[in-house]
Formats: C-alpha cells, sequence, structure tokens
C-alpha cells in the first residue's frame, strides 16, 4: 500500500541517469563510508594535527641529533687539545735539557773526555750507513 | 532622506574614508618593509642565523732528524670579560656591587697575576669586552669552565710552542701571533708550514654553533705541511750548552758553532751565543747578537759573516795544490816578514819567523808570510779567486731563512789591489759566515766534493713526501790534492795539540782574526776542521767572538777546546770507530 506521498513522488521525479548519479555520489562522498561536513573538518583537524605531530617529533629528533653533534665536537674538540697538550709534554720530557737536568737530579754526571778510554780494534773498518753511496758532481 | 539617515550615512562614509587611509598607511608601510628593505633586511636576518667562519688549518709541526719534535702547536684560552653585559645584567644597583665584588675575588682567585684594582678598572671600562688574561693554563681554564660565572667568557687560540726550549731557536725562528712565522725555519718556510685555511658556511643556533639540520657548505682547511730538519737534537744540546760555557769562560762577546756532514752536506747541529727562548721571543727585542750589530732573533751561523783569519790558509793552500803548483814538502825562507813589489809587507804574528819552512811547516805555525808567498808568488790572482769561488764564498748558500753572503774584492773589482790578493791568502780583506767556511773544510774533507748544505730533510704536506738527497756542487780540487791537504792539516794538529784527542785523527786550522780599525786584542777566534781524518765524517767550526785575558784571544786556546769536546761527542754519539791507537 502506498501513500498519496509516495504516489506523487514517483509520478513526478525523472529518475537520474546512472552514470550521472555515480558521478554525483563521487563527488559528495569521496569515501566508501558516508561522511558529513562536521565528521570531515574534525577529521581533517585531526589528520592536520597528526602531521603536525610527525612533523614536531621530526625536528625533535633532528634537534635532539644536532644537540648530540654538538656534544661530539666539543668533546672532539677537548680531546684534540689534549691530545696536543699530551704531545708538547712528550716533547718537552724528550728534549736533551729535560733529560739532561732529570740525569742530574738522579746524581749522575757527564763522562769526563779525559778518563774515558778508547779501544782500538785492529783491522776494524767504520759500519757502512745508509746514505754512503756514490755522489759525483 | 531625513536628518538621521543622513548623519549616519556620512558617520559610514568617515568610517570608510579612515580605514581606507589606514589600509593605505599599512599598505605604504608594508611596501617601505618589503619592497625598499627587503634586500638590507634579508641580509640582516641572513647574517643573524647563518654564519660565515674561517676555519683555521693547523701549522705543520717541525722535527729533528731522529724524530723528537722541535716546533708544534697547543690551544689555549684567553678570558674575556664583558664589562656592558653586566650592568644589564644587574640593573639593582643596591645588589650589584656585592655581586661585582664576588666575581671579581672568583676571577682573581683563579687567575692570580690579575690584580682585583685591574679587574675592577676593566668591569668600568664601559666597553663590549675587555681581555683579562691570557694565554692561561689548562687547569685554569678547567676551572674556570667549572665555575660558570657570569659575563666571562673564554676564547680559545692556537698558540705555536717549542718543547725544548731555546734549542735550536736560532734555527727555527718562531711565530709571531697575526703575523706568521719570523727568521729561521718559521720564516722560511711559513707558506708551507701555515697551510690553507676553510670556510664553513652554515645556519647555526643562538650560540652559533652550526646546526646539523640547516644548509651548510664549506671547504675543508688544509694543514700545514710537516718538516724534517737535519739538525739532531742530542748533538745541539751538546754544542749549543758547551759554546755557551765556553763563551761564558772566555768572557767573550758570543759565539758560534756549526757541525755539517761531509758526505751528505746535512747539517747536523749550528748554535749560536747569545741565543733566546722562542717560547718567549718578546722579551727578548733589546738583545742583540753577532757582536751586537745584528738582532738575538737571527741565526748567526748564517748571517753573522766574519774576518775568518788563518782558517783560510787552507783554501790557498788548497788552490796551490790542485794546480800542483806546490808540494806539501816544498820549502821557502821565512824571516817573520815578507815584502812585494805591489803590496804592502805581511809579517807572521808578533814578527816571528821560522826560517826554512816546509808548506805543511805554513799551517803548522799558521804563518801569514808562507800564505801570502804562495797566493801572489805562486798562485797569482788568476789562479786564486777561482778557487774561492768554487769553495763558495761570497755566495749564498740557500739552507733556509736569511742569510748573507759575505765579501771580498776579487782582481776584477775596480778598487781592488795586489795587497788584497796577499791579505786574502792569511784570511783578512774577507768575510764569510761560519757555514761558508765549514762547508769549505766540508769539501776538503769529501775529498774536493763540495756538498750542497741543507737543513730540511723531508717535507711532508699531506701525505705528500718530499725527501732531500744529498747533493754535489761541485767538484772544487782534486782528490789528490784533498788528500794532501787532510795530511796536512792533520800534521798541523798534532804539531800544536791543541784540538787533539785519544782515538781519532783530526784534521784542524786555527784562526785568529783581527778588525781594522780596532785593537788587535779584539779578536776573532775560531777553529775549523773535520774528524775523523782518515775516514771523514764530520766537519766542524766554532768560532768566540772577542775573548778576553792574555793568550786566550787566539784561536788555539779560546775555540780549540770547545772544538776538541765538540769532535769527541760526536765520535762517541755516532759510534764512530777510533782510527787512531
Amino acid at each position: 500500500m502506498y501513500s498519496l506521498k509516495d504516489r506523487l513522488d514517483t509520478s513526478t521525479v525523472t529518475p537520474t541517469k546512472p552514470i550521472l548519479a555515480a558521478k554525483r555520489r563521487r563527488q559528495l562522498h569521496p569515501f566508501f563510508f558516508r561522511m558529513g561536513p562536521v565528521a570531515l573538518c574534525i577529521t581533517s583537524v585531526l589528520l592536520i594535527a597528526l602531521m603536525a605531530v610527525f612533523y614536531l617529533s621530526q625536528c625533535g629528533q633532528a634537534l635532539a641529533a644536532n644537540q648530540q653533534v654538538q656534544k661530539i665536537r666539543e668533546q672532539q674538540s677537548t680531546l684534540r687539545r689534549q691530545n696536543q697538550d699530551l704531545i708538547d709534554m712528550v716533547a718537552q720530557e724528550q728534549s736533551p735539557a729535560y733529560v739532561a737536568a732529570q740525569a742530574s737530579k738522579l746524581g749522575l754526571v757527564p763522562a769526563d773526555p779525559k778518563t774515558v778510554q778508547v779501544l782500538v780494534v785492529p783491522r776494524l773498518q767504520p759500519p757502512r750507513r745508509d746514505n754512503d753511496q756514490q755522489i759525483l758532481p | 532622506m531625513n536628518t538621521e539617515l543622513r548623519r549616519a550615512r556620512h558617520r559610514q562614509m568617515f568610517i570608510f574614508l579612515f580605514v581606507c587611509l589606514a589600509m593605505l598607511g599599512l599598505l605604504v608601510r608594508l611596501y617601505y618593509w618589503q619592497v625598499v628593505r627587503a634586500q638590507d633586511l634579508t641580509q640582516q636576518a641572513t647574517a643573524e642565523h647563518i654564519q660565515n667562519q674561517i676555519v683555521n688549518a693547523p701549522r705543520g709541526i717541525i722535527f729533528d732528524a731522529t724524530g723528537h719534535i722541535l716546533a708544534t702547536n697547543v690551544v689555549r684560552d684567553d678570558v674575556y670579560i664583558e664589562p656592558i653585559q653586566f650592568v644589564v645584567d644587574h640593573p639593582d644597583t643596591d645588589h650589584s656591587p656585592s655581586e661585582l665584588q664576588d666575581l671579581v675575588r672568583t676571577l682573581h682567585q683563579v687567575l692570580p697575576a690579575v690584580s682585583q684594582d685591574q679587574l675592577m678598572k676593566a668591569f668600568a671600562s664601559g666597553k663590549t669586552t675587555v681581555r683579562i688574561a691570557g694565554p692561561i693554563e689548562p687547569a685554569q681554564s678547567q676551572q674556570l669552565r667549572s665555575l660558570h660565572l657570569p659575563d666571562t667568557f673564554l676564547e680559545p687560540r692556537t698558540l705555536r710552542v717549542y718543547p725544548a726550549g731555546n734549542l735550536a731557536a736560532q734555527t727555527l725562528g718562531y711565530v709571531q701571533d697575526g703575523v706568521g712565522g719570523l727568521y729561521g725555519i718559521e720564516g722560511a718556510y711559513d707558506k708551507l708550514l701555515t697551510g690553507k685555511p676553510g670556510n664553513l658556511t652554515a645556519e647555526t643556533d643562538l650560540n652559533g654553533n652550526p646546526l646539523t639540520v640547516g644548509a651548510s657548505s664549506g671547504q675543508a682547511a688544509t694543514r700545514g705541511a710537516n718538516l724534517t730538519l737535519t739538525i739532531d737534537s742530542t748533538m745541539q744540546q751538546i754544542v749549543q750548552s758547551a759554546l755557551a760555557d765556553r763563551v761564558k769562560a772566555s768572557n767573550a762577546q758570543g759565539g758560534t758553532a756549526v757541525v755539517v756532514d761531509v758526505q751528505s752536506g746535512a747539517i747536523v747541529a749550528m748554535a749560536g751565543a747569545p741565543t733566546f727562548d722562542p717560547n718567549h721571543y718578546a722579551s727578548y727585542y733589546k738583545t742583540m747578537g753577532c757582536l751586537d750589530s745584528e738582532s738575538v732573533y737571527l741565526n748567526p751561523v748564517l748571517n753573522c759573516a766574519y774576518v775568518p783569519g788563518s782558517t783560510l790558509k787552507s783554501v790557498t793552500m788548497a788552490a796551490a795544490l790542485d794546480q800542483g803548483l806546490i808540494t806539501p814538502d816544498l820549502s821557502f825562507d821565512d824571516p817573520g816578514y815578507i815584502s812585494f813589489n805591489d803590496a804592502v809587507t805581511v809579517t807572521n804574528w808578533a814578527d816571528k819567523g821560522y826560517g826554512k819552512e816546509t808548506m805543511t811547516g805554513v799551517l803548522e805555525h799558521s804563518a801569514n808570510v808562507g800564505a801570502a808567498y804562495v797566493a801572489h808568488d805562486i798562485l797569482k790572482a788568476d789562479r786564486y779567486y777561482p778557487y774561492l769561488q768554487n769553495f763558495g764564498f761570497g755566495q749564498l748558500t740557500n739552507v733556509g731563512g736569511p742569510e748573507e753572503q759575505g765579501t771580498y774584492r776579487t782582481n776584477k773589482s775596480a778598487d781592488w789591489t795586489p795587497s788584497d790578493l796577499t791579505r786574502q791568502a792569511f784570511g783578512q780583506s774577507i768575510t764569510a759566515t761560519p757555514l761558508q767556511v765549514a762547508m769549505a773544510y766540508a769539501a776538503i774533507a769529501n775529498g774536493g766534493v763540495m756538498m750542497r748544505p741543507y737543513l730540511v730533510s723531508a717535507i711532508d704536506n699531506n701525505g705528500q713526501v718530499t725527501q732531500t738527497r744529498p747533493q754535489a756542487l761541485r767538484c772544487v780540487i782534486s782528490d789528490t790534492a784533498a788528500l794532501q791537504l787532510n795530511h796536512m792539516l792533520v800534521d798541523a794538529a798534532n804539531f800544536n795539540q791543541q784540538a787533539t784527542f785519544s782515538g781519532y785523527s783530526v784534521a784542524v786550522k786555527t784562526g785568529t782574526a783581527t778588525t781594522q780599525g780596532i785593537s788587535d786584542e779584539q779578536t776573532e777566534a775560531s777553529m775549523a776542521g773535520f774528524l775523523p781524518a782518515s775516514h771523514p765524517r764530520f766537519a766542524i767550526l766554532v768560532k768566540i767572538d772577542r775573548p778576553q785575558g792574555g793568550d786566550n784571544i787566539f784561536g788555539g786556546v779560546a775555540a780549540a777546546p770547545l772544538w776538541r769536546y765538540i769532535g769527541q761527542q760526536l765520535m762517541w754519539h755516532y759510534g764512530v770507530a777510533p782510527d787512531q791507537p
């Protein structure tokens, strides 16, 4: 049984062409599920917020990495400085004047040339040095 | 239209016009900032967060022949304060004096060399930044860093340091902050040692640190080349300290000593007295060397040309022997003086005559008459001067750093007279550097072959290593003549017994030079020679400037003990086999 209204609708409304109807439906409802304007707005805001969170998270990670790099650079600079200081200290302690001073502190004295005995080995030839080579003008 | 409506429309029009005007004003202002000032503001903004930093290249290290470091770099901090920032940070006038007092007290505790008054003056200067100390010790830097003092910061600075102090100072030179290498090797090889600075353009944070996430570009710095010298630190120390002791014992004005490897031309040690400490070079700016005629920063072995005196008699003999004009046994009569038709009379020291004297005897007695006789009567000018030139006199050695070339007149000079020849034969009327004299003796020791002297044995330019190979410059005299002269010099050494020591044969000649215009007591006493004479390894020259006291003014007395000491130490240090029972 049909109401009068139903009958009137069926008699007066011209049915739309099926292809055009599908097109319109896709334009109005881009998703598989139906979404009203309020829901669309809320979803958009949520999506934008999510993207912002991702972006901020990445920025945060990059900044943390940057801070870490800065810290490593500072550490490298400190270690380089300490290395230079150690090289300098080793060089100082290897210098002949320092060695002589330390030897004197330990009670050592330079050999007196007058008391040094030189032993001569007969027919001993001086050892040949690496740079002993024939050099012609 | 009623009055009320008209008024309302007028109000609307007025508001509309006002809004239009305001919009126009805003547009004009916007145009001004966005178009007119755009470039300037963009630059300012860019400068604010993008920085272009110059990355300094580390200066190359200088090593000795055994790999010990002679010059290196360290980083030290300068301490700065920010007086204006302090005032901004402490607007409360009631509390700021006590806070300033606390800050000053803390700074003074860490930096005792800076008085509290100096610090108060610095804070009252009204300047943006004031350097209050530096370079400071690493412990002080650490202390200041841990204290986190407000309105105080540390600025790192690279310093050139010489760990061995004054060792080979005049050979090395020094580095002046902001200027570069001066004198010696530091000056001569400054470009190589400095390297090439790089740059870094990057977005920076508030503290000026480059951001990893931002855009950056740059060029890496190329570090300076490392140099290896031929100097042996141990021998240098022995020579340097022995020279200083000898100068002191002789009450002399100064002295010079140089040791050369005769087979390669490598300089093993060279020292001058007085010398300086390159770590504190500024303290020595008034000190003079080379008979008070030159700055102490100059290397006297290369720069202090002197009258070589009798050490040059060997060169005269070498020229005559090489041309076969004399033999070691050739004799002549030496009454203590010799007169020439075209030159002034030459006398021996104290007019002493030696009668019938051989050429070896001329060297043994250091007879001026014999040397003048050989040069004037036997060699003559045309056969003498080419030898002086070949032995390197009057020419630069180019070992590195500033140097003199010495001068002498030849028969080609306009003002030359035969008296110049007779005087030059025994080392007067000529000036030469100590290195030139040492190289002449090295050539005699090396069978007459003159080697090119060198000081830098290797240059390591970021992995590209350039080695200096010994190079023979020329054959100055024949092997036979060199051997004959070698024996003559050994005889002279054995005759005088001033430089001989057990186990090794030595070939030496003394020199006692006077300068025209000053007292004959003011001499330059020297000794040159080589050892062991049978297989020469090292040539040594020592020179004492103006020794004082009686016989001490002669080369055989003032310089010989030092020559002998250096010779002995060389033989022991390098383990040279003895050549004499």
